[in-house]
């Protein structure tokens, strides 16, 4: 990517990070970097208008890169990748740079905290540059489920996905299903049988 | 279970465990070995005659009873079993362990449905999503033995008690001592090996309510003296906490302490305690003891679990993806928990969880395809030399040699990056990984490193 147009966001996420984490120093340094069109930062990105801000200057400036500083990409990658897809972006032009498991939790104060959310932050836009478009693939899906388990709670399961309509192979190691429930008298605390 | 057994799309597989797992969310191949039932299911009407006629009569202790009672060599497991087939003990049958039986129970089968040549046999099922529900066992651990258990006769579990009271179980729903006596007092001990950093950390949250409600059944069948020993009572649920203070006004004596040893004499159990509300020391004569021993994984769930490629959590149970956000989910695509197997817990709450897990299960099954992540190892042929290292490197088994070269399967491969690591050649890329990825993020953060030294 030879000029690319990045978007940097750095969420406080309340006082999860903006609480040890000079976010706007953050902020103003991504917007030096190289590439960076807008450097911006949101009290809770991964909410609406946090996304809809997205949006916004994916449209209004014409960015093809994004980065959000925030939580672990296990938490809100998903989120952000769809942010991007609905403006238009493929969604594998996200970066997230995570400055609260990895930095603001774990380190306890400035300036620390801010210098490393800095690192972290620039070697994300770094990296983004580079990002190439990706494009998840459909596999088809075996219409048939395997219930391990022949008690109450393999039962209910194989039920319910058998009303449904798909095949379901119930497993049980013994030679009856039913399991412990099928052991039992009665049951609290309205004392009704078990089998 | 009868609603199950009858289902014209759920296919029963009993005796049977699934012993190797291959493929992917939507796409499981699982083999599954079934042992023999030495009857032919289609034939057998579960009329009882093989049973009458086995010669090794009650010389078994049988699991549904808990070992409360004993069965024949072939049986039927319980009156309402699911399927209601016969079985053929291959470890007490005497014509299947010392090929020495007049087969009686052959002979005796009006429709032929004995067959001792049956043989184990595997099944190759396809599946496109599992649950998981393997349930709990209660512990046996060796420890029980300082409240008596294994040791005197008239010390129980739970599950033991429960098949004494039960119409259909070995005394006929009579709660009877060992040598048939209607027991004039019964202690319930809570907590054992369970809330204890010695043996299981965890509450198994079942054992307040069934002690309660076995308490209330043991008032009403033996008209005898009832305690609980309990740690706390812990009555969270619907119903639950009224069904506690019925109990207490029925007269069960509630005492709170923790049972420290229990002795024979004279035939009765003294249970020794302090009563930790009154600040003293009290010594009960009883003669039942039940003892609520914690629930754990079921035997055989660690197996399994390395089989499905999900993890378990520090007691064993199977670990749900995230505790609050995931609670059927597994960190495996398409595989998903339901019951007991995950944690202890009640039958309502089970009931939920499964149906839980089968909606999750179903989310998949409508959508009919599955996205699969294409930030996948990626294969530059020319490069390719053929050597094979990937192949040996990849913990997923997703790439294999055809015809001189590395091929990944995307559906099987997570992105992790081994590979391309392993190959000499560097003609492996890690999508939306690269080594140029990664080097200029190193590359960054020490430029900045640089600048603050």
């Amino acid at each position: 990517m030879s000029n690319p147009k990045i978007g940097v966001y750095i969420c406080h996420c309340g006082v999860n990070i903006a609480g040890t984490v000079d976010v706007q120093a953050v902020a103003r340094q991504a917007a030096t970097l190289p590439g960076v069109v807008v450097a911006r930062d949101y009290k809770y990105t991964c909410s609406d208008p946090g996304q809809e801000m997205i949006r916004q200057d994916i449209a209004a400036l014409g960015l093809d890169r994004v980065v959000v500083a925030a939580c672990s990409p296990r938490m809100h990658e998903p989120t952000f990748r769809r942010t991007l897809e609905a403006a238009g972006l493929n969604p594998y032009f996200l970066e997230m740079a995570n400055i609260r498991e990895q930095c603001s939790w774990v380190h306890p104060k400035e300036p620390e905290t801010t210098r490393k959310a800095q690192e972290l932050v620039a070697a994300a836009v770094q990296r983004v540059a580079l990002h190439q478009p990706l494009h998840p693939r459909g596999v088809p899906i075996e219409p048939a489920a395997l219930v391990v388990g022949g008690g109450i709670a393999g039962i209910q399961a194989a039920l319910d996905i058998a009303d449904a309509g798909y095949q379901v192979y119930l497993v049980e190691r013994e030679p009856t299903i039913g399991g412990k429930m099928a052991q039992l008298d009665k049951t609290f605390p309205t004392l009704d049988c078990s089998t | 279970m009868m609603d199950a057994g009858r289902h014209p799309r759920i296919e029963l597989l009993t005796l049977s465990e699934v012993v190797d797992v291959q493929g992917y969310v939507g796409n499981f191949q699982v083999r599954v070995r079934r042992q023999p039932r030495y009857v032919i299911e289609d034939l057998c009407t579960g009329c009882g005659l093989c049973v009458e006629a086995c010669v090794w009569k009650n010389r078994v202790p049988s699991k549904f009873e808990a070992g409360m009672g004993m069965r024949n060599a072939a049986y039927i497991p319980f009156a309402q079993a699911v399927p209601l087939k016969a079985v053929i003990d291959p470890q007490s049958c005497l014509w299947l362990v010392k090929g020495k039986c007049g087969k009686k129970c052959q002979q005796a089968c009006e429709r032929g449905a004995i067959d001792f040549e049956m043989r184990e046999e595997f099944l190759d099922l396809k599946v496109g999503t599992v649950i998981l529900a393997t349930g709990y066992d209660l512990t046996d651990d060796p420890s029980l033995e300082r409240y008596g258990y294994g040791v005197y006769d008239n010390v129980i579990d739970g599950l033991q008690f429960e098949r004494l009271c039960s119409a259909a179980g070995p005394t006929g729903g009579q709660i009877l001592t060992k040598d048939g006596r209607v027991p004039e007092a019964i202690a319930f001990l809570h907590c054992i090996a369970s809330r204890d950093d010695e043996a299981h950390e965890y509450c198994s949250r079942i054992c307040c309510m069934y002690a309660t409600k076995q308490a209330h059944l043991a008032q009403e069948k033996t008209g005898g003296r009832v305690y609980q020993f309990y740690i706390d009572m812990r009555t969270a649920g619907k119903g639950y906490e009224e069904f506690y203070k019925r109990v207490q006004k029925e007269g069960v004596d509630y005492i709170r302490g923790k049972v420290a040893e229990i002795e024979q004499e004279d035939g009765r159990l003294l249970v020794r305690a302090e009563d930790t509300l009154l600040g003293r020391m009290v010594e009960v004569p009883v003669d039942m003891v039940v003892l609520c021993t914690a629930a754990r994984p079921a035997k055989g769930s660690k197996e399994l679990a390395q089989l499905f490629n999900i993890s378990v959590d520090k007691d064993g149970f199977f670990a749900e993806a995230h505790p609050k956000l995931a609670p059927v989910s597994t960190h495996t695509g398409g595989i998903f928990l339901a019951g007991c197997c995950q944690s202890p817990k009640d039958i309502p709450d089970t009931v939920a969880q499964a149906s839980a897990a089968a909606a999750r299960a179903l989310v998949l099954l409508s959508q009919g395809t599955v996205e699969i992540e294409p930030t996948t190892a990626w294969v530059i042929e020319e490069r390719c030399s053929g050597c094979g290292e990937c192949t040996l490197a990849c913990p997923y088994s997703a790439i294999e040699l055809v015809e001189g070269k590395a091929r990944v399967n995307e559906a099987l491969c997570k992105g992790c990056g081994t590979c391309a690591a392993a190959c000499l050649a560097k003609a492996i890329v890690a999508q939306h990984f690269t080594d140029e990825e990664l080097v200029a993020e190193v590359l960054a953060i020490m430029r900045r490193e640089l600048e603050y030294a």
